[in-house]
């Protein structure tokens, strides 16, 4: 009797856990975007003939099982949990918590993406920029894992050789070192880019490197105060938000911004206020990687004029230069063919940045 | 469909269990049946037919074997043996081993035969041979062949272990096909067993996994790392595969059957024969009943007992899959058990320590040969344990490895013991241990499903290694 009983309650909880849950499934709601993972959710799919035969309805329906599972976030939490507090794994699903920060494993160095990222700098430099132009620079960004990852025992990409490789496979390219310039403190804890008001020594630096003097002060202010970067969705830990802080004055404040991401001029901002509210908070820089932004600084009409070929770290970065120039172009060839660039620019004799983070140039196959 | 899936856990055996579990008893095996052809259906819907054929002309043949037999026409009943198994392994070769002998052939012979690249139907291996078991078995006069197609069908396709075993015979489920009840007793034990087995699987071997992928995509691997690789992927598949066991034989006893038992801590075996006799038991039991016992076992002379082993683990290395390594795998054991029945036993009763590090290095070594995609893929793995291949000692990479998988490995070496189930034995021979387990059991599994759901969602590495034999 007593091991009847027994038996009882152990069937008792467990069925009624797995009817439970299986009861929720079938009973949800399905929600239609993941704000922490920053994608859309599998929906049920249509259980066409096609899609029977050829298993693809199966396969969806596993997605979309998986993504509309009950207390979906609380279960992804209790997996974060159970794989690095319980079982000890360094990392999930290749993020891990080291000092307070997020980062991402991003390891060995892919020679092959290297090579692409190079062909493509190539490309643009023998099309439009060959012999015209004497200030060429190529500036890598090193990402957090540099600082974070490599003296705490966490593989990290071979830097010296990325560096080196770089650095001889572009001779007509001034290089500029950043690597002495950053600290992991200098990156949002729970994303992969860098903090703005981190930023002036580097520009400072860099803008030495290339020449100029950078002298104007800004005023810091918050922009967001609960920052949930890219990191903090993939990781489901629960961590401390970030805050975006922002420098502005009088000059980046009457600086005209131009997106031409659609091929049509459309006017933005130095600081987008309403990408805030976005799934990436970090597009209120610049309102995100477009594919070609002109930034117009009227107080320094004469002073030259900079490309930047870059990728979303110069979000950030370049509105710090706007004292230096009259015009700033960004370029993000993620989004635009270079081929066309020849329609929005007038390659004379414009200074030249490359500014990449190793991130990119490491995984490099979406430049075009 | 995976056991170890949303789909499966939270769909399919709800819906299942609850229609099976209301249904009259008459209605049982055709509720079995049809669940088990949805099941195989999902993941492999356009084999499902091949699978329904196979099973009518065993279902055939055996009746055919049994008429020949009541009429004492043994001729006849061995023709009818001869053609069913002919057609079984054909079908059987045609889709798993074409392409190996098309290959092997254009390499031998400068042929350029085109390779069929045909997709390998999930879980052939297993029914086969339980088709083959069950014709062979009426032949023999063991069982009698099955009038109503209904038994042999839900016999073959029974969804806990059609794709992946224990390779059960009709011998010893054909009571519990034409009658069987459902106890609270053997759901509990049910529920037990499977959530046991899904932990094992989803919790120890989807990770241990992990890292020999880790590994596979490592392109400078130094001697920690071959040897981290070495003990995860042993422990990873015996987890992989017993978990799935488990599962099965959960499965079955919540359905109301017994299936064999697949494996009893192989790991702690003191000689290679000893370790065979505890690994993929039902495998190994059905190559001993169906191939070496009929072809003279031990009880013949020296020269031909040896071409018996040779046979049997060339055969059951082949099972495993249509390649040279497998091949080469089979061979290997084939060695050590001979070398073990002339020479070896004797060393290895001296000391069980010897002994146990002798098994747990000769089956890891074993399982580099498995894993591998060619004979010098595994060669380059089993220097790289002795320092011949890769680069140095140790590097950032192995050690991270092995700082992040080293519970995982610690936890998993621990449960291919007895030591846990003897504690709780032990334990539960007090009064107040024996209620604290039953308090707490049903929590700690509870908290397991839950954890393991939470892999799943989070969309974790889930593959299995037997799917493809």
């Amino acid at each position: 009797m007593k091991e009847k009983r027994r038996e009882l309650y152990l069937v008792l909880v467990l069925a009624g856990l797995l009817f439970g849950l299986s009861a929720f499934c079938l009973l949800k709601e399905p929600d239609s975007y993941s704000y922490t993972e920053r994608r859309v959710l599998a929906q049920f799919p249509a259980p066409t003939g096609k899609k029977l035969a050829d298993g693809s309805f199966m396969k969806e329906f596993e997605a979309y099982s998986q993504d509309q599972f009950p207390f979906r976030e609380g279960f992804r939490h209790l997996k974060a949990i159970a794989a690095m507090k319980i079982m000890g794994k360094a990392d999930n699903n290749g993020i891990y918590f080291l000092e307070g920060h997020l980062g991402k494993l991003d390891y060995p160095l892919k020679p092959k993406q290297v090579q692409y990222a190079l062909e493509r700098i190539e490309n643009i430099y023998y099309t439009y920029l060959n012999g015209s132009q004497e200030k060429c620079y190529l500036a890598i960004i090193p990402d957090k894992n540099y600082y974070l990852g490599g003296e705490h025992g966490y593989p990290i990409l071979d830097y010296d050789t990325l560096y080196q490789t770089m650095e001889e496979e572009t001779p007509y390219l001034q290089h500029i070192d950043l690597r002495n310039l950053l600290s992991e403190k200098d990156f949002y804890s729970t994303d992969t880019h860098w903090k703005q008001e981190c930023l002036l020594p580097l520009a400072e630096a860099l803008a030495e490197a290339m020449g100029h003097e950078l002298l104007a002060e800004y005023e810091v202010k918050v922009a967001k105060e609960d920052f949930y970067g890219v990191y903090a969705g993939q990781a489901a830990l629960r961590v401390k938000p970030d805050r975006i802080s922002y420098l502005t004055n009088t000059t980046l404040e009457k600086c005209r911004v131009t997106s031409y991401d659609t091929g049509k001029a459309v006017e933005k901002s130095i600081y987008d206020k309403e990408k805030l509210m976005g799934q990436d908070s970090y597009e209120f820089f610049l309102s995100g990687a477009d594919a070609l932004i002109v930034i117009e600084n009227p107080a320094a009409e004469g002073k030259g004029e900079l490309i930047v070929f870059r990728d979303s770290f110069a979000s950030s970065l370049i509105p710090l230069f706007a004292e230096e120039y009259e015009k700033i172009t960004l370029v993000d060839i993620r989004y635009i063919n270079p081929s066309l660039l020849g329609q929005f620019i007038e390659f004379k004799d414009q200074e030249v940045l490359f500014i990449y983070s190793t991130l990119l140039l490491n995984n490099s196959m979406g430049m075009k | 469909m995976l056991f170890s899936s949303i789909p499966f856990l939270y769909y399919f055996l709800p819906m299942v269990l609850v229609i099976y579990y209301m249904a009259p008893k008459a209605w049982r095996n055709l509720i079995l049946l049809l669940s088990s052809l949805v099941f195989y259906g999902w993941g492999e819907g356009r084999y499902l037919f091949l699978m329904l054929g196979m099973i009518f002309f065993g279902y055939c043949f055996a009746c055919l074997i049994q008429t020949a037999r009541k009429k004492q026409r043994y001729q006849w009943a061995g023709l009818c043996l001869f053609l069913s198994l002919g057609l079984d392994l054909a079908i059987l070769g045609y889709f798993k081993y074409a392409d190996f002998f098309i290959g092997n052939i254009n390499r031998g012979i400068g042929l350029s035969l085109p390779l069929l690249n045909l997709a390998l139907p999930i879980g052939i291996s297993f029914y086969t041979f339980q088709l083959m078991s069950y014709t062979i078995d009426v032949y023999r006069g063991e069982v009698k062949a099955q009038k109503n197609p209904l038994l042999p069908a839900a016999y073959v396709a029974m969804f806990p272990q059609l794709v992946a075993g224990p390779i059960v015979r009709y011998s010893s489920v054909e009571e519990q096909l034409k009658d069987r009840s459902l106890s609270l007793s053997d759901t509990a034990v049910g529920i037990r067993r499977f959530i046991l087995g899904l932990s094992k699987k989803v919790l120890l071997a989807n990770t241990l996994g992990e890292c020999c992928a880790l590994f596979r995509d490592t392109k400078e691997k130094d001697m920690l790392f071959f040897w981290l690789y070495g003990v995860s992927f042993m422990l990873h598949i015996y987890f992989d595969f017993s978990g799935y066991s488990d599962m099965a034989i959960g499965l079955g006893k919540l359905l109301g059957f017994s299936f064999p038992e697949n494996f009893r801590y192989p790991y702690t075996a003191k000689s290679i024969t000893d370790f065979w006799r505890r690994w993929h038991i039902s495998l190994g039991s059905w190559f001993r009943d169906y191939v070496y016992i009929p072809l003279g076992g031990n009880r013949v002379k020296r020269g031909r007992w040896l071409m018996n082993l040779t046979l049997v683990w060339l055969l059951t290395g082949f099972w495993h899959g249509a390649s040279w390594n497998f091949l080469f795998w089979g061979l290997y054991f084939a060695v050590f058990l001979v070398l073990e029945k002339l020479w070896l036993n004797a060393w290895l009763k001296k000391s069980a320590a010897f002994a146990r590090i002798y098994v747990l290095l000769t089956v890891m070594v074993s399982f580099l040969i498995f894993d591998a995609q060619t004979i010098s893929e595994a060669t380059v793995n089993i220097k790289g344990l002795v320092g011949l291949e890769g680069k140095g000692l140790v590097s950032t990479e192995s050690l991270y490895y092995l700082r992040s998988y080293s519970i995982t490995l610690l936890v998993a070496a621990f449960g291919a013991t007895p030591l846990g189930g003897i504690w709780i034995k032990k334990i539960r021979e007090r009064k107040l241990g024996d209620r604290f387990i039953a308090g707490i059991e049903p929590l700690v599994l509870g908290v397991l499903l839950l954890t393991v759901t939470a892999f799943l969602v989070d969309g974790s590495f889930n593959p299995f290694l037997y799917f493809r034999f």
